[in-house]
Order: C-alpha cells, then structure tokens, then sequence
C-alpha cells in the first residue's frame, strides 16, 4: 500500500512539476540549464553583439533579459567579479535602462536572439537566459534562465568549464 | 508481536522516516534552485535502477531485500552525485553519465513522463517478485 501510494504522490510531483512551469521557462525543461558545454549542435560561430563582443582571446557573457528584471540584473553583476574574466554585455528588446559599465544592445526584432539560437520561452516572446562564449568566438553554451540573478554562480561555473 | 519484530519494524520505520526526510529534503533544494525537472529525472532513474536490483537480488535470495528504501535512496544519490559537483562549481560533462546516465536520461523520449512509467514498471515487477517469494513473513519494510 505504502508503494502505491509513493507512486501516486510522485506522479502528482510530476504534475505540479509541468503545472508550475513558469512563462519565461524552456517549454522543453531537458534544455534549461543543461549545466553541461557543447550541448546538441554547440559549439558555434558567435554573431558580433557589439563591436568589440565577443572578440578572440577572451571569453564574453551574453545576458538576455527584458527591461522588467533588468535593473536586479544590472545590481547583482558587479558583485559577482564575472566582469574580470570575461566581457559582459546585456541584450534586451528595448534598451531604455542603461547597466553602468556593461554595454546594453537593443534587440526589437528579436535577431540577436535568434542568431544565438536562443530557445523560446513557453509564453512565447524575446528569452531570459544567457549564452558563453570561449576565447575563440564560440557560443559554447546557452539556456533560458529566468532566474539567472539568483543563480548567476552558474555562470560563474560554465564560464570556468570553458 | 515479539519484542524482536517490534524492534524490527520500529528500526524499518526509522529508515522510512531518514529517506522521507532525506528526499523532502533534495525536493526542496532542487525547487530552490528552480529545477524540480531534474530532481525528478534522477529520482525516477535511481529508483528504477533500485527496483531493478532489488527485483533481481530478491529473486536470487528467494526473500525480500532489507530496507527497500534505503536502496532506493541510495540509488538516487548516485543518479544526482553530478549536482553536487555543480553546486560545488564543478560544470556537468558527458562522463557524468556514469552516474547512471546523469545527462543523457534528460533527453529521452517523453521526457520525465516516459521515466515516470519506467518507474512504475519496475515497482510492478518488484510487488510481483515480493508477492512469488515463498515467505512474505519476512518481508522487511513497507509495502
């Protein structure tokens, strides 16, 4: 009895699990923070964010967010030191907030996105993740993460496993 | 009851509670982290994996294994060792599926429902073995 009923609450946790599937998250949660490089297709050529992002011999972190979570975004990416080891640059579809020192490129129609292969998020609209790029100009690594303020130790990680 | 199969069973009770406590535990740690996808691949994994050995070893001592869910447990924390080292800094890699498939079962067919019903055929297998075994008298654990 007590078996069944395991079986039964781990399938209601399978339920909740894709219920509780947020808007900004990879309909296909398998590809959202994979943790691992050179997932599927990767590596690949990594488009010119800004004129100087990437370029050859140092490791970028391309950030996608929206205006929305921006500023928390902009707040907690100085603490990290990420900036030291690698160029940072934020695309968003409007580029009204500025991040201090890290550039912000605007995206409107959605080709940088694009470009780096983003994964759509479930509600649709432009992604909330990031993308690693190695010091040979390679996307090495990309994921939806609409909680990348929060665990931007993970970028830490992947940018270290390049 | 004797005084020995209520210590028997009190000492079932308390690995019971370990492995509930133990996994509540990884269930809300993984749903801090946004990645209860993940806890429930490696769960699935692992406890398939268990009943498998479990079904086989109980067939092989004609009884039941002692403290099912230990096995169990046990089992998951070898299918989610790889996140430790990434909580630990380490990135994942394709070695990692050692562990028994720590990458690859993400992306199987159907995803976390095809390991779901992997799961529940291995729990069916293991009651069938338990309910063929001659002396269901010493049967440790639930169930």
């Amino acid at each position: 009895m007590v078996w069944v009923v395991a079986a039964v609450v781990l399938g209601v946790l399978l339920l909740i699990a894709q219920l509780t599937r947020g808007p900004l998250d990879d309909p296909d949660q398998a590809y959202q923070r994979p943790g691992i490089l050179d997932l599927a297709v990767l590596p690949e050529p990594a488009a010119p964010v800004t004129a100087d992002i990437p370029q050859p011999g140092r490791p970028a972190i391309v950030f996608f967010d929206r205006s929305a979570t921006l500023p928390a975004l902009c707040h907690a990416l100085p603490d990290t030191g990420l900036g030291a080891d690698a160029d940072l640059v934020i695309v968003t579809p409007a580029a009204d907030i500025g991040c201090g020192a890290i550039p912000v490129v605007e995206d409107p129609d959605g080709r940088l996105a694009d470009a780096y292969g983003m994964r759509a998020p479930a509600a649709g609209g432009p992604p909330v993740g990031y993308a690693v790029i190695d010091a040979q100009s390679r996307i090495r690594y990309r994921t939806l993460d609409p909680t990348v303020t929060a665990e931007l130790s993970e970028v830490r990680t992947m940018l270290e496993a390049l | 009851m004797s005084v020995r199969d209520t210590i028997r069973a009190l000492r079932v009770c308390l690995w019971c509670l370990l492995f509930v406590v133990m996994e509540v535990g990884l269930y809300l740690s993984y749903c801090g982290h946004d990645a209860r996808f993940h806890y429930l691949t490696h769960f699935f994994v692992g406890a398939a994996t268990a009943l498998m050995v479990m079904s086989i070893v109980a067939v092989g001592r004609r009884r039941p294994v002692p403290y099912p869910l230990v096995w169990l447990g046990a089992a998951h924390l070898v299918a989610m060792f790889p996140d430790f080292l990434f909580t630990a800094g380490t990135a994942h890699y394709w070695w990692m599926d050692l562990f028994l498939g720590h990458i690859s079962t993400h992306f199987v067919p159907g995803r976390n429902l095809t390991w779901y019903l992997v799961f529940l055929a291995t729990l069916g297998l293991y009651l069938l073995v338990l309910s063929r075994l001659p002396d269901r008298s010493r049967a440790a654990g639930p169930g």
